[in-house]
């Protein structure tokens, strides 16, 4: 009797297309013809945007920590009316993309921004230029210190009511109460910020892009982006990525280990009052805090006000042709990120428990997070090389576009499918093997009920950060493929700020309103 | 003597209204139905929650305007008792000072306070090291070693098997014998203690219904609602 051969997992076709994906498209644009640089001919161009990604990474690393930090200790302290308003304003900041971002530092700290504008008032007439280490320090804190006080502030309002109590009852200081209650929660959420922080600033496009000011002061993703787009050498295109993606892969196994943290304890902690909050010197410090974290996070957030007055003269054809390819983009872009996601968490779990792997299942769990190591650019460009062969290449933008921005919303997907779908497993798994019910059945009966709501989540959230994306639009966007993201950046080109403006506040509604929904469904029911 | 006297806390949805005695040195069991009052009973004693009227007294001493850490209370949880970065060593050394900073004659006392409480050798684990019980035990050692004469046990052993937790209870009774403390202490199943509390008291509705010999409160009129109230649990 023949044996029936067994179909392969989904998810272990997805993982193969996802490595074959990667490694053709860096063989691709590595053997593509032409000169070829070695990697000491590059070596001090190299050494001085290896050097100048790291310093401003490390930078904005540091003082995106302290700012979040301190900001989350204040929160954590302290209940005052305009507390839920600054909570939203961090909530916000969250989902501003980075090329709406960079709007902000114009409209704030440029040459005629705000800031110029009360500097000058004041009678100082000496300029103080963006560009450089200053602008894009300011956007990466911008961005990076209110996610850092979100993260944080779960977690210490986490803390058991008990050992609320303890501390009241055996007298802690606030000294003490840092050292035994607050710290052990930094401790074990701090590492893995830290370095998810540095991942982002160290990758960082847009803002390096259109705030670093000159070629010395780039990125290895712009350097990158400069080697493809403006002097097409592929080679070095070649070299620089592969560069970034072994530190970028250190970086990710080191986030993964840093991740599995030491024990603390959570529980809800209600309406207890925290013991420290009426210390006379606590309540300075968090009050120079929080105003001083509302001075730098208020006016960057809020300059994207100034663009509601212009909404009405910048929508024009451009622009709805824009908003329609954002939007057909996202969706596309979305449902790439979960079905794909939701294949590998699939097969993730499969090895976990069913066939008691845990091995083979960890490499399921860790590949989505190398994807936030390929260096986007010269993947894109190593499969525009491999496509063209294939497809005429003025539509090969449109394929890859919502392929790449899918694949860079994949580690996201995964977080919030892959513990639902280990619940499932856990709760209803041997009922549905006893009863002979696999594959899709399974899926749609078993894992559909608990997973539409994260999965939701998940599509709403993947949905944001493609709208926002300005990365690999900016290799083939033009006439005639031009998405919101792209034409802020025209405009910002342009000088055109109050046009900028208006586009910045809709992407930026559109962000929210989907981080909104996919905050929403991931809440609800739980 | 512990003296409460009509000592009121009102919320939006629940009331309470406290009036009891526990003579000095003794061990009372609290029992009572889920949400009737019996943490919230305990909190008030170690300064947790205020009561907006009526007089609080251990020893003579008014303890309402005291804060938490200047009564002479301390209090065992059902859970979340230790910190989790800390050895058990470092959890019972809170009872006697936070910063940690111990004498040699005070290290003395915490490793025969753990001791005392079958856990010697066990003073460099972490609680996730140990169980559900040896946890529980950690938290008795602190509460004897703070020195202070009123221990509040909250449900301390809810969480524990019904073997173990009779164990704990003996444990709670050989420790007093020792030691002058007064012990306020609320159970689930008043069976574990009925041998072994000097006092029991029925607390429901925010009220204390009834106080008196265990056997007295057990097999008197309230049976029924107690057995009512042990089974809802």
């Amino acid at each position: 009797m023949m044996m029936a051969r067994k179909l392969p997992h989904p998810g272990s076709l997805v993982a193969f297309a996802i490595v074959a994906l990667v490694v053709g498209g860096f063989l691709a644009l590595a053997t593509v013809g032409g000169e070829k640089p070695t990697l000491l001919s590059i070596g001090p161009y190299l050494w001085r945007i290896l050097a100048f990604s790291i310093i401003q990474a490390a930078l904005s690393t540091i003082l995106s920590l302290v700012l979040g930090t301190a900001l989350a200790l204040a929160l954590a302290r302290r209940r005052f009316p305009a507390r839920d308003m600054i909570l939203a304003l961090l909530g916000t900041t969250m989902v501003i993309p980075t090329i709406v971002a960079v709007f902000a530092v114009f409209a704030v700290y440029g040459r005629s921004g705000w800031m110029a504008d009360m500097v000058s008032l004041l009678g100082w007439k000496d300029s103080f230029s963006i560009f450089g280490y200053p602008g894009i320090l300011i956007a990466h804190i911008f961005l990076n210190a209110p996610f850092v006080a979100r993260i944080l502030l779960d977690p210490l309002n986490f803390v058991p009511a008990e050992h609320w109590r303890l501390a009241s009852a055996f007298g802690f200081t606030p000294a003490q109460i840092f050292r035994h209650l607050d710290w052990p929660v930094l401790h074990a959420e701090l590492p893995g910020l830290a370095g998810l922080v540095f991942l982002l600033c160290f990758k960082s496009f847009a803002i390096v892009l259109a705030l670093g000011g000159g070629p010395s002061r780039s990125t290895l993703e712009v350097a990158i982006y400069e080697a493809l787009k403006i002097d097409l050498d592929f080679g070095r295109a070649a070299w620089l990525s592969l560069i970034q993606l072994v530190i970028c892969l250190t970086l990710t196994g080191l986030l993964t280990w840093a991740l599995k943290r030491p024990p603390t304890s959570h529980t809800v902690r209600g309406l207890i009052r925290r013991p420290d909050a009426r210390d006379g010197r606590l309540i300075i410090l968090d009050t120079v805090v929080l105003v001083a974290g509302t001075l730098f996070i208020a006016p960057l957030a809020l300059s994207l006000l100034s663009g509601l007055s212009h909404i009405a003269n910048v929508i024009d054809a451009d622009f709805l042709q824009a908003f329609i390819t954002s939007i057909v983009i996202a969706v596309v872009a979305a449902a790439i990120a979960c079905i794909l996601a939701l294949a590998l968490a699939s097969a993730a779990r499969r090895w976990r428990i069913v066939l008691r792997s845990p091995r083979i299942a960890a490499f399921y769990d860790f590949l989505p997070n190398t994807l936030l190591a390929v260096p986007p650019f010269a993947l894109t460009a190593g499969l525009f090389l491999m496509a063209r062969r294939l497809a005429d290449p003025s539509s090969i933008g449109i394929v890859l576009l919502p392929l790449m921005n899918g694949l860079a919303a994949i580690p996201f997907a995964y977080r919030s499918l892959a513990p639902r779908l280990l619940t499932t497993e856990e709760r209803y798994g041997r009922v549905a093997a006893s009863l002979g019910i696999t594959g899709l059945k399974k899926l749609t009966i078993m894992d559909w009920p608990l997973l539409k709501r994260p999965f939701g989540a998940a599509f709403a959230l993947a949905m944001a950060l493609s709208f926002g994306d300005f990365g690999i639009i900016a290799l083939f966007g033009g006439q005639e493929l031009i998405t919101l993201p792209y034409l802020l950046f025209e405009n910002l080109g342009a000088y055109r700020l109050d046009e900028a403006s208006a586009i910045g506040l809709f992407i930026v509604l559109v962000a929210f309103l989907l981080a909104y929904v996919s905050g929403r469904l991931s809440h609800a029911g739980d | 003597m512990l003296v409460i006297e009509n000592c009121r806390l009102t919320w939006p949805d629940f009331s309470a209204d406290y009036t009891m005695n526990v003579k000095s040195g003794a061990l009372c069991a609290v029992i009572g139905p889920s949400g009737g009052g019996k943490t919230t009973l305990l909190h008030m004693i170690a300064g947790f929650e205020t009561p907006e009227s009526g007089t609080l007294t251990f020893g003579g001493l008014d303890l309402l305007p005291l804060e938490p850490a200047k009564r002479p209370a301390t209090i065992v949880f059902q859970d979340h008792n230790l910190f989790p970065h800390l050895t058990a060593a470092q959890n019972v050394a809170l009872g006697i000072r936070p910063s940690l900073r111990m004498s040699n004659d005070e290290q003395a006392l915490i490793e025969e306070m753990l001791e005392a409480v079958g856990l010697k050798g066990f003073g460099t684990r972490k609680p996730g090291e140990m169980s559900g019980g040896q946890r529980q035990r950690v938290a008795l050692a602190r509460a004897l070693v703070s020195g202070r004469p009123l221990i509040l046990l909250d449900e301390p052993f809810s969480s524990l098997d019904p073997g173990l937790r009779r164990d704990m209870v003996q444990l709670v009774g050989e420790l007093r014998r020792k030691r002058p403390v007064t012990i306020l202490m609320t159970i689930h199943t008043p069976e574990d203690v009925a041998d072994l509390a000097d006092q029991m008291v029925f607390v429901a509705d925010g009220r204390v219904i009834a106080s008196g010999k265990p056997s007295a409160i057990l097999h008197g009129s309230l049976a029924p609602r107690i057995a009512a109230a042990v089974s809802d649990t």
